[in-house]
C-alpha cells in the first residue's frame, strides 16, 4: 500500500508477540519458551544418553553383570575397571568385586552398553553430577553405579520393556530347553531296557508292544 | 546581588582567559587533532561570550554551527589527510620571534585605542534586535535583499561542491 | 500531588533562606534544579537498560533479566557494578587524551539536554527562550566526541565506525532541525514551556503538517541516538561495536548511559513539540502525563528495535538526503499554509499536499532492483 506498510506490518507482529508472551501457555503461538531452569526443568528425551549406570532386578546384590570385562575392553577410552569376585575357596563367581568407572574420561558414547550381553549397563539421563573436586569426586564405584530396573523403567520406558521383555524370553526358553530335556530324559528312565540280540536260527521271542508316543 | 555579579563577572573573565589559552594551544599543539580540539574550545568560549551579553540566539547559533558543522568538517580533514600514527604539525619554521614583535607592537597601537572608544550601546536596542523575533523581522523586512542573494550563493556552492564532489563518468 | 516537586523546592529553598546569605539564593534555586536532573538523568537510564532488555525479550517469546531481584529490578546495580569492576583497558598506540575526554563530552551533552525538558507545570530546570535551538545545539556536539572516540582509539573498525556514525548524525540533523521548524511557526516562540502551552487548544500531533512532522522528528531523533534500525555505528555483527570498540568498564558505561539518556531526551522533545508535554486530563499529574508520554515513545524505539533488520549505511543516507529532507520542507509549507487558511480548506490543502509529496518521492526513490539475469546454459 503506501511506503512504510510493511514496516508497520512486522511491528505489528512483534507486538502481538509481545502482548502474548504475558498470556498464552506453553505451546500456543506467541507464548514464551524460556524454561526457568533449575525451577523448572525440560523433561529428558528417552534416547538421551549421558553416563552409564549398572542395573539389578530385585536388590542390589542380584545386579545382572557378570564381570564378563567385555564392556571394559570394548570401551575406547578405556574407562572401565573391573575386577571378578572370588569366593572363600578362591573359586570365581559371577558377579564383579569392583567395578569403577572414571566420568572425567567417560565420553557418553554408549559403547558399553550396545556391547554387553547380560543387559547390565545402560546409559543413564544423570547429567547434574558435578563436583567441585577435580578427579576423585568423578570416579564412580559399583554402589555408586547401581540402579533399580524400576528407575530403568521410569527413565527409558520403551528400552526397558523390550529389554524386559527380550530377558523374559531367554529365560522362557531356557525353561522350556531345561524341561524338554527333563522330559527326555524321564521319558528315557521310565522305558524299559531294550531286548537282548537274538541267537542265530531262533526266532526272536515276541516284543512287547512300544508304548505309544 | 553585589557579590552574585562580582562571582558572575570572575566566571566570565575566567571563559574568556580558558579560550586564550585554548586559542594558544590551537596554534602550538604538535597533533593535529589536539590543535582541532583547541579549537572548539575556543569556539565555545566565544558562544559563551555571546551568552555573557545576553545574545542567545547567536549563542546558540555559533554551537549549532561552528562547533557541530565547521569543526565537524575540520576534524573530517583532519582525520582523512592523516596517516593513522596521527597527524602532526611541523614545530615551528624559525620566524617566531619577528612574528612576536609584530604581535607586540600590533597590541601596543591598539590597545589604548580600543580603549578610548567609545562603543555605544542601548541595551533596549540590543534586545530588540538581538532577539529571535527581531532578528527574524529584520531579516524579513530591512535585509530582504542580502538574505535571498545568500540564499542563492549558498545555492551554488552546494551545487559546487556537489559538482566537484561526483565521480567522473569516465 | 500536582505540584508535589515545585513545593518541595519552594520548601527547600525556604529552609536555606532563612540562614543563607540573600545572594546566594539563585545558585541555591539552580543547585537544586542540577541535582534533581543529575539524580534523575543516571536513574533513567538504569532502568531503561532494563527496560530494553525485558520488553526486546518479550517480544522475541523469551523473558528478559529476572533473577536479580524480583522481575529483575536490581539488574541495572549488578550492571553498574560489573561495569565498575572492569579492569579499564587503553590500546597501546591509543591517544590518551582522546580516549579519556571521549566518553566524558558525549555523557555532557546528553546531561545538558535535560535542562530545556518540560517535565511538569512549572518544573522546567532553565526556561531559555531559546531553549529548542539549545537542543539542536548541544546534541550536535556530539559528532565531536563521536570523532574523539573513533580516533584516539587507533582501530580501523573504530575509525569506520565513527565516520559512519558522524555522517549519520549530521545527515539526520538537517531533516530533525527543519521538522522542528513548523512548530515554531505556529507557536512563535523556540522556548519549550510556551511550545507546550501552546497546545492546550489540540495538540500538534492531530493536525495534518504536525502528524507527518512528529513522523519525521520521531525518526531522525531514532538515527541520532545511533539506535536500530539506524545502529550501523556499533553495529554489533559488522565492525565489531563501532566507534566504542576499544572501551571497557566505566567509560563504556559512560557511552551506553549517553545513548539511553539521549533516547529519553529525543522521546521527551517529541511529546513536547508535538504531543502536548505535560497536558493531559486533569485525573493524574502533570508530570505523570509525561513521563508516560515518553514512556511509549521510548516503547516505541524499542519496539523498532525488537522488529526492523539494520540499515545500509547508503540506505540511510539517502533516507536523510533524498527522502526526509524534501518532505520536511514541503512540511514548512504545509504548516503555513494550514496557519494561514480557514474554514474547510484548513485541513485538506495541507494534507493533500503533504501526502501527494510522500507519494512522489516514495516514486522517486524506487530501489535500485537490477534486472534479472538471463542464463542462457541453466536448466
Amino acid at each position: 500500500m503506501f511506503y512504510g506498510y510493511g514496516i508497520l506490518q512486522g511491528m505489528w507482529v512483534t507486538l502481538k508477540q509481545f502482548f502474548a508472551s504475558y498470556f498464552k501457555k506453553r505451546g500456543q503461538d506467541g507464548a514464551l519458551f524460556t524454561v526457568e531452569y533449575p525451577e523448572q526443568r525440560l523433561p529428558e528425551k528417552e534416547r538421551f544418553r549421558n553416563f552409564p549406570f549398572l542395573i539389578y532386578d530385585k536388590e542390589p546384590e542380584n545386579l545382572r553383570c557378570v564381570a564378563c570385562d567385555i564392556c571394559a575392553k570394548e570401551c575406547p577410552p578405556k574407562c572401565i575397571y573391573i575386577v571378578r569376585e572370588f569366593d572363600k575357596d578362591g573359586k570365581p563367581l559371577k558377579r564383579p568385586a569392583i567395578f569403577d568407572i572414571d566420568f572425567t574420561v567417560c565420553m557418553n558414547c554408549g559403547i558399553c552398553e550396545e556391547a554387553c550381553p547380560f543387559e547390565a549397563i545402560y546409559m543413564d539421563h544423570e547429567f547434574e553430577i558435578a563436583s567441585a573436586e577435580r578427579n576423585d569426586d568423578l570416579l564412580y564405584h559399583k554402589d555408586d553405579l547401581l540402579k533399580s530396573n524400576a528407575y530403568f523403567h521410569k527413565i527409558r520406558p520403551n528400552d526397558a520393556t523390550a529389554v524386559d521383555a527380550k530377558l523374559k524370553e531367554a529365560e522362557d526358553k531356557k525353561k522350556a530347553a531345561e524341561a524338554a530335556a527333563k522330559a527326555k530324559a524321564e521319558a528315557a528312565a521310565k522305558a524299559p531296557p531294550p531286548p537282548p540280540p537274538a541267537a542265530p536260527g531262533t526266532t526272536p521271542p515276541p516284543q512287547p508292544p512300544k508304548p505309544a508316543v | 546581588m553585589d557579590v552574585l555579579n562580582t562571582i558572575v563577572n570572575a566566571g566570565i573573565y575566567a571563559l574568556m582567559g580558558l579560550g586564550v589559552i585554548a586559542a594558544l594551544g590551537a596554534v602550538t599543539c604538535r597533533n593535529l587533532f589536539h590543535a582541532g580540539l583547541c579549537l572548539a574550545v575556543v569556539l565555545i568560549v566565544v558562544a559563551g561570550t555571546y551568552l555573557s551579553v545576553g545574545a542567545e540566539f547567536l549563542a546558540m547559533i555559533q554551537v549549532l554551527i561552528y562547533v557541530g558543522a565547521v569543526l565537524t568538517l575540520i576534524i573530517y580533514a583532519v582525520m582523512l589527510t592523516a596517516r593513522l600514527s596521527g597527524g602532526e604539525a611541523s614545530a615551528s619554521n624559525g620566524q617566531a620571534g619577528p612574528v612576536f614583535a609584530a604581535c607586540a607592537l600590533f597590541l601596543a597601537f591598539m590597545a589604548p585605542r580600543l580603549m578610548k572608544t567609545p562603543w555605544p550601546v542601548s541595551p533596549s536596542a540590543l534586545s530588540a534586535t538581538l532577539s529571535v523575533n527581531g532578528l527574524g523581522q529584520s531579516l524579513m523586512t530591512t535585509y530582504v535583499f542580502p538574505f535571498e542573494v545568500l540564499g542563492i550563493l549558498l545555492f551554488a556552492v552546494l551545487i559546487g561542491a556537489i559538482v566537484v564532489a561526483r565521480k567522473d563518468k569516465a | 500531588m500536582e505540584s508535589i516537586f515545585v513545593n518541595l523546592k519552594g520548601a527547600i529553598l525556604g529552609v536555606l533562606g532563612k540562614f543563607m546569605p540573600e545572594w546566594t539564593m539563585p545558585i541555591h534555586s539552580i543547585m537544586i534544579s542540577i541535582t534533581a536532573i543529575a539524580v534523575l538523568g543516571p536513574a533513567i537510564m538504569m532502568y531503561l537498560t532494563l527496560m530494553e532488555r525485558k520488553v526486546v525479550g518479550r517480544m522475541q517469546n523469551r523473558i528478559g533479566p529476572n533473577r536479580v531481584g524480583k522481575w529483575g529490578l536490581l539488574q541495572p546495580l549488578a550492571d553498574g557494578v560489573k561495569m565498575l569492576t572492569k579492569e579499564d583497558i587503553v590500546p597501546k598506540g591509543a591517544d590518551p587524551v582522546l580516549h579519556l575526554l571521549a566518553p566524558i563530552l558525549i555523557v555532557a551533552p546528553a546531561l545538558l539536554l535535560f535542562a530545556v525538558l518540560p517535565f511538569g507545570k512549572g518544573m522546567i530546570a532553565v526556561d531559555l527562550n531559546v531553549g529548542i535551538l539549545y537542543f539542536l545545539a548541544v546534541s550536535s556536539t556530539t559528532t565531536i566526541a563521536i570523532f574523539m572516540a573513533s580516533w584516539g582509539s587507533r582501530n580501523k573498525y573504530s575509525i569506520l565506525g565513527g565516520m559512519r556514525a558522524v555522517a549519520q548524525m549530521i545527515s539526520y540533523e538537517v531533516p530533525m532541525v527543519l521538522s522542528v521548524v513548523p512548530v515554531l511557526l505556529v507557536v512563535g516562540s523556540l522556548s519549550t514551556r510556551q511550545i507546550v502551552e501552546a497546545q492546550a487548544s489540540g495538540w500538534f500531533v492531530l493536525t495534518p503538517w504536525g502528524f507527518f512532522g512528529a513522523v519525521f522528528f520521531f525518526l531522525c531523533t531514532v538515527a541520532e541516538c545511533n539506535r536500530s534500525p539506524f545502529d550501523l555505528p556499533e553495529a554489533e555483527s559488522e565492525i565489531v561495536a563501532g566507534f566504542h570498540t576499544e572501551y571497557s568498564g566505566m567509560k563504556f558505561a559512560l557511552f551506553y548511559m549517553a545513548e539511553f539518556m539521549n533516547c529519553f531526551s529525543g522521546a521527551a522533545l517529541t511529546t513536547t513539540l508535538y504531543f502536548g508535554g505535560w497536558q493531559g486530563p486533569g485525573f493524574l499529574p502533570s508530570w505523570i502525563w509525561f513521563f508516560l508520554k515518553t514512556y511509549s515513545f521510548i516503547f516505541v524505539m524499542m519496539w523498532f528495535r525488537g522488529t526492523l533488520p539494520r540499515l545500509r549505511v547508503d540506505q540511510l543516507m539517502g533516507l536523510a538526503w533524498k527522502f526526509l529532507l524534501p518532505l520536511t520542507l514541503v512540511n514548512i509549507l504545509a504548516a503555513g499554509l494550514w496557519y494561514y487558511l480557514g474554514g474547510i480548506l484548513k485541513f485538506f490543502i495541507p494534507l493533500v499536499l503533504m501526502a501527494g509529496s510522500f507519494t512522489i518521492l516514495t516514486w522517486l526513490n524506487k530501489p535500485y532492483v537490477p534486472e534479472k539475469r538471463e542464463y542462457q546454459f541453466a536448466d
